[in-house]
């Protein structure tokens, strides 16, 4: 039986559609958009991941012009169709980078709850994360020891219904689908608007403020400015 | 539907579907490897067959290969593919990806201070194993798994237990007699390549269903039943369908609710996940038909749901 025409060889599309994937991993290791969807530690293994599946696919290829089994393999249909479906969402991948609403996300998910393991009491106020800050307060209620403290963080606006917007981060264990949100609340000042989803950096105090559920820090800034999302926005 | 609401499912989507592929490939290169190592699957053969025994060498198999739930599916395709006895191929899909060095780690890191929960998880996980592997031998293996896949493994099953009109090729006589030739490099290329493209895109439809799921149902709906002992077991089990990470990471996931909700529910979201979720239900239909799939479901939501009860008489 002669092999069939180049473009009808099974194993050459699959080679190339084993290409496309390994690209989609490997193009999103080097343009930043894994940083908006796993968490560091992550990031090797795809890029490992993305290498291998790409030697793979160039071996498929090469295999497909030399080898003479592989040169004879026509595609079936079933197989064709699972080509041209993966084919068409690797590019819908490679074409639409994701753009997640942090706000819209953190407005769904319960906030995370877990203390800090290690107490950021050894770093300066100063020098806390928005992360630091409210595990810190986790492990120690009480608002009147932290009163006056400065603070200097960064983080995302989120809209909180019946309050002031809040000063938030997403934490994350291994990718978005597990991102739970973290907040300060900030007594903003008269005419600030904050938008959802934008990102400020705060600089200023706390304070303690009385409300109905009793006594609570908030941030008070002196100063708010806004800022580019940061390169590794789900990093604490 | 607000297109904030779209976009952020949109990277759902990607998060979900980039985080599972590495162990996907891992899976299929492990799959390959065994193909290689011993063709025609004889070593796979020799595991016990026994009802109890099957499904546990199939479990402890995962410390050999650790690998999580996406990656398992592959690796258990090759050992029914390989004619591995039903009971230990089972055990391996449903228990391999809780039973293996890596979760373990993880679920200590997460919990050092429940020492209870590191010896319930896979305890539990062998529990739910062993009860589906029981439950699924109930099915005839013509109506359990998908046509293809059988018609593969009755080439690689003795003839002893294969009558002649299951198997469709294969040579005559009580022993099969076929030289054990290694694949060759092409052949092996075909086949992953084509697992993998296949797996990939069940795992896509997966990732689909999940990020669609969890964009449109707050989670703290979930959430909201806390300490009720039933109901917090009940919306753990369905929050672990739907969040479909992997088994390696949950344990750090359910770190920040495990105070809101009943330790029961704790363990049935740990349970519960590796066995079944959203993005596995594409990858576990390459195996079973639907019936299989069904009875896979409703047995592992029972067994989990039995066991938190149980650990919630016992702890609260």
């Amino acid at each position: 039986m002669p092999p069939p025409p180049l473009l009808q060889r099974a194993a050459l599309q699959r080679g190339a559609a084993l290409a496309l994937w390994s690209l989609v991993l490997l193009r999103s290791s080097v343009d930043g958009r894994l940083d908006l969807l796993l968490r560091a530690i992550y990031h090797p293994l795809v890029a490992l991941a993305g290498v291998l599946l790409f030697g793979l696919a160039l071996l498929q290829l090469g295999l497909a012009l030399r080898d003479a089994t592989a040169a004879r393999e026509r595609a079936q249909r079933r197989q064709t169709l699972t080509l041209l479906v993966t084919t068409a969402i690797a590019l819908a991948l490679l074409g639409l980078p994701p753009a997640p609403s942090f706000a819209d996300l953190a407005g769904q998910r319960p906030r995370d709850d877990t203390a800090a393991s290690e107490l950021s009491f050894v770093l300066p106020p100063a020098q806390r994360s928005l992360t630091d800050w409210v595990r810190l307060l986790r492990s120690q209620p009480d608002p009147l020891l932290f009163e006056g403290d400065p603070v200097r963080i960064s983080g995302f606006v989120l809209p909180v219904t019946g309050e002031a917007p809040q000063l938030a981060r997403l934490l994350v264990r291994c990718c978005l689908a597990d991102a739970a949100p973290v907040g300060l609340p900030v007594r903003w000042p008269a005419g600030a608007t904050p938008q959802a989803d934008q990102w400020l950096q705060l600089d200023g105090v706390m304070a303690v403020e009385t409300g109905s559920g009793g006594r609570r820090l908030v941030v008070r800034p002196r100063s708010i400015r806004p800022i580019p999302r940061p390169a590794r926005p789900l990093e604490p | 539907m607000t297109p904030a609401r779209l976009a952020t499912a949109w990277a759902l989507f990607q998060g979900l579907l980039i985080e599972a592929l590495p162990f996907l490939l891992i899976g299929v290169l492990i799959s390959a490897a065994a193909r290689w190592w011993a063709p025609g699957g004889r070593w796979l053969r020799r595991l016990p067959s026994q009802p109890l025994l099957g499904p546990l060498s199939g479990a402890a198999l995962g410390f050999a290969l650790p690998a999580c739930e996406c990656g398992n599916v592959p690796v258990a395709r090759q050992m029914l593919v390989g004619g591995a006895p039903l009971g230990s191929a089972l055990g391996f899909l449903f228990a391999a990806p809780v039973l293996n060095p890596i979760v373990l780690a993880s679920t200590w890191a997460a919990f050092p201070d429940q020492p209870w929960l590191l010896l319930a998880r896979p305890l539990g996980a062998v529990v739910v194993a062993v009860g589906l592997a029981l439950l699924l031998r109930l099915i005839p293996e013509a109506e359990l798994l998908q046509p293809d896949l059988l018609a593969e493994r009755r080439l690689h099953q003795p003839l002893e237990e294969v009558n002649l009109l299951e198997r469709r090729g294969g040579v005559l006589g009580t022993q099969d007699r076929r030289p054990l030739t290694r694949p060759s490099l092409a052949e092996l290329m075909r086949h992953g390549g084509r697992e993998f493209l296949e797996l990939a895109l069940l795992l896509v439809l997966g990732c689909v269903l999940a990020s669609l799921v969890q964009s449109f149902v707050p989670r703290s709906w979930l959430l909201a039943v806390g300490g009720a002992p039933t109901l917090s077991i009940l919306a753990l089990m369905l929050l672990a369908l739907v969040v479909s990470v992997c088994s390696s990471v949950d344990a750090f996931l359910a770190l920040s609710f495990a105070a809101q909700v009943t330790p029961g529910a704790l363990l049935a979201f740990l349970l519960l996940g590796p066995v079944i979720d959203l993005k596995l239900v594409g990858l576990l239909n390459l195996l079973f038909r639907p019936r299989g799939l069904l009875l896979t479901t409703a047995g592992a939501g029972l067994l989990v749901l039995l066991i938190g009860q149980w650990i919630n008489l016992w702890r609260l």
